[in-house]
């Protein structure tokens, strides 16, 4: 019991993916390997068009992978689900529904009762500062409100594992930083287990437990830096944060990590 | 412009185009009433037809006569082309099984139907209702299934994440989204089964606005013939109009001149 290796809660193994036909189609990822432990917080950055997306919608489910498999919690891990819940760099907010009704959605798909559904959203409109845009569809909000709602229609599933595949990538410098600050203190609070792709590297250095480089496509694993948890300066904002010590090496030795990357394209 | 200015200049417009019309066909005008009648003349021929019956019934009988085809034609056309459309775009093997046929009576003009239609059936209501219907039909089943396709495929990722099932995302996402795509189609269909109507009412016709229009120019009644004409102008406007009230009930997300008016 003791010695007891933990499994991760989601693992994706030796992952690799083509589009199109084998050796003559588009390898976007070839042969990653990662595993997320319960509670931690993973942050996937590499050059753009690398395969992060790719393997995001692999580890969902929305994509079959060419060769390897995805586990939860050592088990295969089958169709998505709201168990593995998903935030979409550009929102994919159901355009015909509003606020609530959005946030609601996969709880009236799980069969939820009508009671519950009311209170649970209650809750994430309060927690993301919704409450007033409740009956607004999402053609009426702000590039920020309406990834708020996307965190919240996913958050409401209460899920096990939370990907976000660069969900501040589409908005403005503010709105990010509040965002992140946000996303933080419900990370510290809830204790998710989150895949969390982004092409920034402060956003990775600030979020993660740990951060992966990918190289360039095909997207492989390049390296793997643990960052310090529970320190202090992950508590408090953002750019007081980025004048840590311990924040600036982080940043520069993934940086210069990614820019090899880049420059080898 | 605000909705206001809008309308102010478009009330203005349409009394200028009228001053203008009553300018050229007046007393010892340059149009001659034999070839286009006056405002004045094609009031006095409304009033008088509104409540004394023109060939068979009163002009209101005509107009509802016309109505009602397009209605009928109409509605059967969204009854069948809209699930038949969803079902093209959503099942690709029916779609191959039924768009060869569709791509050849899209260019087929439906009044070229008719005689067919007259063969088959005859000259009465439901010939008329059948023209109608193939007129309403293409662009019912093209605006159904390419509001099908427009749906982002993110949004049915979305849905799966979040519990859907195939059922579910058919009918809560993808067809709820499509909803502003199939009533732009419906307002197209609509508009095409009017045209054809009165079209189709000038060739075999026992009723209704086309067969008062042909009627009149038989008789050389010029009067008559722009009464009608007006109406049938005017009725297509209306009918265009409450389309866009319907979109904007139904598809309250759409910002509103998306809509149109
Ligand atoms: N459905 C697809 N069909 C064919 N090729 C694809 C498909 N999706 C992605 N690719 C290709 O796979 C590669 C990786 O794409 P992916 O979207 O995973 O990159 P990314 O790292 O997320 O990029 P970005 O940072 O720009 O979001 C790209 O070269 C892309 O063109
Ligand atoms: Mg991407």
């Amino acid at each position: 019991m003791q010695n007891q290796q933990s499994t991760p809660k989601l693992e994706l193994r030796n992952i690799t993916k083509w589009f199109g036909p084998k050796d003559t189609g588009v390898c976007a990822v070839d042969n990653c390997s990662l595993a997320v432990q319960k509670g931690e917080f993973i942050c996937v950055v590499g050059p753009s068009g690398c395969g992060k997306s790719t393997l995001m919608t692999v580890g969902a489910g929305l994509e079959q992978p060419t060769e390897g498999e995805i586990l939860v919690d050592g088990k295969p891990a089958g169709p998505p689900g709201p168990q593995r819940s998903v935030v979409f760099q550009k929102f994919a907010l159901f355009p015909s529904e509003t606020v609530a009704q959005n946030i609601k959605f996969g709880l009236q798909m799980c069969g939820v009762d009508a009671k519950e559904q009311e209170r649970r959203l209650v809750e994430q409109l309060k927690i993301m500062k919704l409450e007033q845009f409740r009956d607004a569809y999402p053609s009426e909000l702000s590039g920020g409100m309406q990834q708020r709602v996307a965190i919240a229609r996913s958050l409401v599933m209460q899920p096990e594992i939370l990907l976000m595949d660069e969900p501040f990538g589409a908005l403005d410098a503010q709105t990010r930083t509040i965002l992140q600050e946000e996303v933080q203190r419900l990370h510290r609070e809830h204790h998710y287990t989150v895949l969390f792709i982004t092409h920034s590297v402060e956003e990775a250095v600030y979020l993660g437990d740990r951060v992966i480089v990918m190289s360039r496509r095909p997207g492989r694993i390049k390296k793997e830096i643990s960052l310090p948890r529970d320190v202090v300066w992950k508590r408090g904002d953002i750019e007081v944060a980025a004048e840590h010590p311990d924040f600036i090496a982080a940043r520069r030795e993934i940086w210069a990590l990614v820019r090899e990357e880049i420059i080898a394209q | 412009m605000t909705s206001n200015k809008v309308a102010f200049v478009g009330a203005g417009a349409t009394l200028l185009w009228v001053a203008i019309w009553a300018w050229l066909t007046r007393e010892g005008g340059p149009v001659s009433e034999l070839f286009f009648p006056s405002p004045g003349d094609v009031l006095d021929r409304l009033i008088m037809f509104w409540s004394r019956p023109y060939i068979g019934s009163t002009l209101m009988g005509h107009i509802l006569s016309s109505l009602s085809i397009v209605l009928a034609g109409w509605v059967l056309g969204g009854i069948v082309g809209v699930p038949l459309g969803i079902a093209m775009a959503w099942w690709t093997r029916l779609k191959w099984i039924v768009f060869p046929i569709f791509q050849l009576i899209r260019p087929v003009p439906p009044l070229a139907w008719i005689p067919l239609t007259l063969l088959w059936i005859g000259i009465g209501d439901a010939a008329r209702i059948f023209v109608v219907f193939i007129a309403a039909l293409v662009p019912w089943v093209m605006n159904s299934m390419h509001a099908v396709y427009s749906v982002d495929k993110l949004l049915i990722d979305a849905g799966r994440t979040l519990g859907a099932n195939d059922r579910k995302i058919l009918t809560r996402i993808v067809i709820r989204s499509a909803i502003p795509t199939l009533l732009a189609g419906a307002r197209i269909a609509l508009g095409n089964a009017w045209t054809t109507l009165v079209a189709a009412e000038l060739l075999a016709a026992t009723a209704g606005l086309g067969y008062v229009a042909l009627n009149a120019s038989r008789m050389l009644d010029t009067d008559v013939l722009v009464v009608a004409m007006l109406l049938i102008g005017l009725l297509g406007v209306m009918l265009s109009a409450l389309m866009g009230l319907a979109a904007r009930m139904f598809a309250p997300w759409v910002k509103n001149d998306r809509n149109g008016g």
